[in-house]
């Protein structure tokens, strides 16, 4: 009855009130009619950078990013499909590239100024496509063209289809008449775009469309948000979205000390790793006031063993770069043990390059290979590496097989993947040297020339498209095989130092690129994976799931969506 | 003193510094149990190998943190020879919390001097004798459980010993000779010897550790041989650490070059070096001794953070440090206490130092009236 | 005395400089860097980051980017920029500063309190078993890894049900106006820290000053002293103490710097606000001119610290000039 009256009063008020979206169709996942008030504390694994979310690749300002500001489009959060968020509707046309979007009528920013057009255009064109801002993504918006047809219309003209276009649409949109200072619209400098909204900025003038708005921020130690009274969600009875009065982040940088300030009763739902599970779940069991859930994860990087083709070694790059040796090497990686012992279980097989949740994977599980010592020791040998006296296999000149095995010395995940696998390397007579370096830099390190193995991760995309700089030769990530990168910035990469499958691979991608049917896209990324199975061209480990606590004072906390940790959706969550 | 044979040459001289010293140091009784500790574990580390029942570096997947297997010795009532029994692992469905039982069917007899498992050395020779361990074809024997991986940690902790037990040892050597040295000289001679001696430390001091050790970590190859990596961070940390000392030795050179017998010293021609060594530093010993043994735990525990930054001791190599870096989570704290136990013999080690260094200290004091 | 300390002061520049040089060196010899890091955020390309090296101009040479900080700071005192951060460096350095130097002063007040005491009476009373108990404790704190210690009572403060396991406040309190209620919050947050930095000191302190007085009371002054007649508490600490203090003193000069170096890890555990943590993060991502500010900072703190650290023993010790 209630629910009809506040229906017919919202029709009756038509046209003043915005277009909200409602948020239904998620009985499934356990979403029930939240209650309004209350506050939650999250974690921060380090401090924000910046609020300016195009100023910084920052994972703290991200998650509060997410919060504050919305995209053109999000992922519905049952089945990963995306939808409409700040746009309503949208047209592919032109050959699949002029992108059309209808923008939702009458919401406003947190300062009670209206969201039009002209914000998505300046975002797209002085933010997103700025080569000098640091968080921006000038790459994928090369060329494109991005106008205002009318205050409620934005279009964007590609140069050439591009299937992944759609996924940049989830960008957060910022306000023009906030940035518009720092903006090369405003004849600034066009690196003066990172200067805005920096940590020490008042809290007013971070203005956004997201469910909360910035209180304040106490530094290195804490970021509050409150609700935003503008926001454009409702839930199914039509309560407005969020239904927290407060979010409030605290700054713990130690994954130990987190745990204990969740356990603590300080911060009200924590993203936990497999290691933590067992002694989080305990005291669930012995009727602790929390919930610990494992979720397989769509997000999440996945660790692979990757040798050097380009080893300085030259006898070592010409092993590395065959494939029987990999293979072989792959069959002493035990990934059953891994998973149970340095995941505690939860974590599954890996898929190569895909993650198994996500609908672009094609199952590999076979391609993976069996962990089996003597297969491992029957392929070496057959590959002319006789064992030496001491038990260490030698290498054709006579020199031992001895190469480094480099790892993330301060991951505790990634030491103990190195610890097994080197033991397990030892009893095939594969002599790994293990090299710590700190995880942050690991991935320089792998970029550099001083490796010969290392355990690395990159992580997972929801489309395989956006991650082309890694898995196709030649990108700025194909680290393992170097000298396929170009010469020089805008080169064509070295066709010449390709090996035949990898030319396969990079045709493959060529042509996905271009290709905006789902079906075909699908068939060649499936392609591609085989491929980089059977050759395994770097060895995935495992793919770790992902955990999460909560405490049972909140309700709707869904989360076995696979999703990436912090985009659980917060506004849905209450305090009962 | 009432013997009346006196012809022959006494070795021990009843009034001598160092005997009137000894009887100081006898009555000291925390000084001596220290001593006797630190005896033991020092004959603990050279003969880890011997006592130690398994490999370090041997892995069992199926006995991943199993916990300290208790000896038994009376079965149905009977006294018999002492065993353990085998542990049957467990895996709770819900909290993956590993668990594990005595299965009380298997006993496994604990066997003295027994041949097996990979040889190792032992002043030269090579061998596989262990005092103590259970046949390999009957299980396992894992005193104080296992990490992680399934090693057994108490042969880890007596292997890690030999690492943790000598690096403070000679780290605070080296970075002793050098304080001594520098300090010394520059307190003694001052003007610009001094200040030049000076500025290095200062620069040396502010330098924070960390840094110089990040760099440091990507500087040493990692195919160096354990044995060397080990001695390059001793020789690191004992570089980095003699600056604060010569500060302090500087200080007391300076309060002391002037006095009477320093001075006397010096008019009679005694070389400059020889009355630093001869006349100052003595007085400083006990000051030294203090030092020396406040510095040791640095080293011990230092080496522990190497090792995070991805320096020092290598998996699978052991070293105390190392091995309480794995007992650093709530998890270890809750499920696996056993992991805790380097930690204990590194506060052992560090306690039985210092109480050592204050009885030698009050013994050395020459003038004490006790 | 003035033309000392002008000597000195004049002298700290060109130190500074070789200490600036060499800290800049060894920053530069870590791989990586945030840089690298960004590329495998699916937004960031090849080009975007060769612009933003352009932009901080890390793609002159080593020493072009030295001279440029150093020009900065004499022309303009401008410290440089955090890259991380896009802000000046000492906006940032400014914001942590308040609580750096609160808990800095609080664990050193605590650790001289409790082990100058402990020092003289270990000295007094050499055996025994209160002076073995007091050396323990002092021990305790030596023997432990601090980061160890912090993990152990947060463990125990949670067996126990408390929630102070970190930081210095409630979540609460953290952005709320000060009142009574925040100050009980923080005391009750505050013993954390100062045990667990507080006592690793101790037993260093207390130990020298057992031994520096014990040496001092077998000096012949003392004993003259004593066959003078005067007063045992006058001879103890008129003479005994004040001059075993003296070498306590270039160690007070040296625990300056520790304000922004030391304990990084356990302040991390602790989640503390102060810079010793700031400083970790940039240098992992090798955000240089915080790194050279810090270092820098630091050390200054410890040249000022030496200089006050001389100036007093020369005042505390009549046996010591400086020409």
């Amino acid at each position: 009855m209630k629910k009809t009256l506040w229906l017919l009063a919202a029709l009756a008020s038509g046209v003043a009130l915005a277009q909200t979206k409602t948020v239904t169709g998620y009985d499934s996942l356990g979403v029930v009619i939240g209650k309004p008030g209350g506050t939650l504390t999250l974690a921060l694994s380090s401090a924000p950078q910046t609020f300016f979310y195009y100023g910084a690749i920052d994972n703290a300002g991200s998650t509060i990013a997410n919060q504050l500001f919305e995209g053109l489009i999000e992922y519905n959060l049952a089945n990963y499909k995306i939808e409409p968020a700040l746009a309503t509707s949208w047209t592919i046309t032109g050959g699949s590239k002029i992108y059309t979007f209808k923008l939702r009528q009458g919401v406003k920013w947190s300062d009670g100024q209206p969201f039009t057009a002209d914000d998505v255009v300046f975002t797209y064109t002085q933010a997103v496509a700025n080569p000098e801002a640091k968080g921006g993504d000038p790459g994928n918006f090369a060329g494109v063209k991005v106008e205002k047809v009318d205050a409620s219309t934005v279009r964007f003209t590609l140069p050439k289809p591009a299937p992944a276009f759609i996924q940049y649409m989830r960008l957060p949109i910022l306000p023009k008449h906030k940035l518009l200072s720092f903006s090369q619209e405003a004849g600034k400098p066009a690196a003066e775009i990172n200067n805005a909204w920096p940590t020490n900025v008042d809290p007013k003038e971070v203005v956004g469309t997201g469910a909360f708005r910035l209180v304040s921020y106490t530094p290195g130690q804490k970021v509050t948000l409150e609700r935003n009274p503008n926001y454009w969600k409702k839930d199914a009875a039509g309560t407005p979205l969020p239904y927290l009065d407060r979010l409030e982040y605290l700054v713990i940088p130690d994954s130990q000390a987190q745990v204990a300030q969740f356990l603590a009763g300080n911060l009200g739902q924590l993203n936990i790793t497999g290691t933590d599970f067992p002694t989080l779940k305990q005291r669930e069991v012995s009727g602790a006031p929390i919930r610990v859930v494992q979720f397989r994860a769509l997000f999440g990087s996945p660790p692979h063993l990757a040798f050097n083709y380009d080893d300085k070694n030259p006898e070592l790059a010409k092993l590395f770069k065959e494939t029987g040796f990999r293979l072989a090497i792959q069959s002493a990686v035990n990934r059953k043990r891994i998973i149970d012992d340095v995941y505690n279980g939860l974590a599954e097989l890996p898929g190569n390059g895909v993650a198994p949740i996500s609908e672009w994977y094609y199952n590999t599980t076979k391609l993976l290979g069996d962990f089996d010592l003597k297969a491992a020791s029957a392929a070496l040998d057959k590959l002319g590496l006789k064992r030496g006296p001491d038990g260490i296999r030698l290498l054709p000149s006579g020199k031992p097989l001895e190469f480094t095995l480099t790892y993330g010395s301060n991951s505790s995940t990634f030491s103990a993947i190195a610890t097994i696998i080197q033991n397990d390397l030892k009893s095939i007579g594969v002599k790994a040297d293990l090299q710590g370096v700190l995880t942050s830099n690991l991935l320089s390190t792998g970029r550099g020339k001083d490796w010969d193995a290392i355990i690395l991760g990159f992580g997972d995309q929801p489309d395989p498209e956006l991650r082309t700089p890694i898995w196709k030769p030649g990108g700025a990530l194909y680290y393992w095989h170097q000298s396929t990168m170009p010469l020089k910035e805008g080169d064509p990469p070295q066709f010449n130092n390709f090996l035949p499958w990898e030319k396969e691979i990079y045709d493959i991608w060529d042509k996905a690129a271009s290709t905006t049917n789902f079906t075909e896209r699908k068939a060649l990324y499936d392609r591609w994976q085989a491929i980089f199975a059977r050759q395994a061209m770097v060895i995935m480990i495992a793919k770790a799931n992902a955990v999460g606590a909560v405490s049972t004072k909140y309700g709707n906390y869904i989360y076995d969506l696979g999703v990436i940790p912090g985009y659980y959706p917060v506004p849905l969550m209450y305090q009962k | 003193m009432n013997s009346p044979v006196s012809s022959r040459p006494r070795l021990i001289d009843r009034n001598g510094p160092l005997y009137l010293a000894w009887r100081r140091f006898s009555k000291n009784t925390p000084g001596v149990i220290s001593a006797a500790i630190l005896l033991l574990l020092y004959l603990m580390a050279l003969f880890a190998g011997f006592l130690a029942p398994n490999n370090i570096t041997t892995q069992h997947p199926e006995a991943v943190y199993q916990p300290p297997q208790r000896p038994h010795l009376i079965r149905d009532g009977r006294l018999t020879w002492p065993f353990v029994y085998q542990l049957k692992k467990e895996r709770d469905p819900v909290t993956f919390i590993t668990r594990y039982v005595e299965d009380t069917a298997r006993p496994t007899p604990i066997r003295f001097f027994l041949r097996q498992g990979e040889p190792y050395r032992f002043l030269g020779l090579k061998t596989n004798l262990h005092l103590f361990g259970v046949a390999a074809s009957e299980g396992y024997l894992f005193p104080l459980g296992t990490d992680q991986f399934g090693r057994c940690l108490f042969s880890r902790i007596l292997v890690g010993s030999q690492v943790s037990l000598t690096v403070g040892v000679v780290g605070v050597f080296i970075s002793f000779a050098l304080g001594i040295l520098l300090g010394g000289i520059s307190g003694y001679f001052g003007g610009w010897t001094d200040n030049l001696i000076q500025r290095i430390t200062e620069v040396l001091l502010s330098i924070p550790r960390i840094p110089i050790l990040m760099a440091l970590s990507t500087v040493i190859p990692a195919r160096w041989p354990s044995t060397w990596i080990y001695l390059g961070i001793i020789a690191v940390l004992a570089f980095i650490g003699w600056a604060g000392l010569a500060r302090v030795v500087r200080g007391q050179v300076l309060a002391l070059r002037d006095v009477d017998y320093v001075t006397a010293a010096r008019s009679l021609g005694s070389p400059d070096l020889r009355t630093i060594l001869r006349h100052i530093v003595p007085n400083l010993t006990s000051y030294l001794i203090v030092t020396a043994t406040l510095a040791l735990p640095g080293y011990i525990i230092g080496e522990s953070a190497l090792s995070f930054l991805g320096l020092g001791i290598k998996e699978p190599m052991a070293s105390w440090g190392l091995l309480l870096k794995d007992a650093q989570n709530f998890q270890a704290l809750g499920l696996y206490p056993w992991l805790l136990t380097p930690g204990l013999l590194i506060f052992l080690s560090v306690l039985a130092y210092n109480f050592l260094g204050d009885a030698l200290r009050d013994a050395a004091d020459v003038r004490s009236l006790d | 005395m003035w033309v000392f300390l002008l000597k000195r002061v004049l002298i700290a520049i060109p130190t500074l400089l070789l200490i600036s040089v060499l800290v800049f060196a060894v920053i530069q010899l870590q791989p990586g860097g945030f840089l690298e890091n960004m590329l495998d955020d699916p937004r960031v390309s090849r080009q975007t980051v060769e612009h933003i090296r352009a932009q901080y101009g890390l793609d002159q040479p080593v020493w072009a980017q030295y001279l440029n900080w150093l020009k900065n700071i004499v022309l303009h005192g401008d410290f440089g920029f955090s890259f991380l951060n896009n802000r000046p460096v000492s906006g940032l350095i400014w914001e942590r500063m308040g609580w750096t130097v609160l808990l800095a002063v609080l664990t050193i007040l605590a650790t001289w309190a409790i082990a100058i005491p402990l020092g003289i009476y270990t000295a007094i009373h050499r055996r025994g078993l209160a002076a073995t108990l007091a050396n323990l404790v002092g021990y305790f704190g030596l023997a432990t890894p601090d980061f160890l210690v912090a993990l152990l009572l947060i463990y125990a403060v949670l067996s126990l049900g408390g929630t102070n396991v970190g930081g210095l406040f409630s979540p609460q309190y953290i952005d709320a106006p000060w009142s009574w209620a925040k100050l009980r919050d923080m005391l009750g947050h505050l013993w954390i820290p100062l045990i667990v930095i507080g006592l690793e000191g101790v037993a260093g302190l207390m130990r020298q000053m057992r031994a520096n007085l014990l040496d001092v009371l077998n000096q012949d002054y003392i004993r003259t002293a004593r066959s003078k007649g005067l007063a045992e508490r006058v001879v103890l600490w008129k003479h005994a103490v004040r001059n075993a203090i003296n070498p306590m003193i270039s160690i007070a000069g040296l625990s300056l710097p520790n304000l922004i170096s030391s304990t990084i890890i356990a302040s991390i555990v602790l989640n503390l606000p102060t810079i010793g943590p700031f400083l970790y993060q940039s240098l992992l991502d090798k955000d240089q001119y915080v790194v050279m500010a810090l270092l820098m900072l630091s050390a200054l703190l410890l040249m000022v610290g030496n200089l006050l650290a001389d100036l007093t023993l020369a005042w505390a010790d009549p046996r010591i000039r400086y020409e």
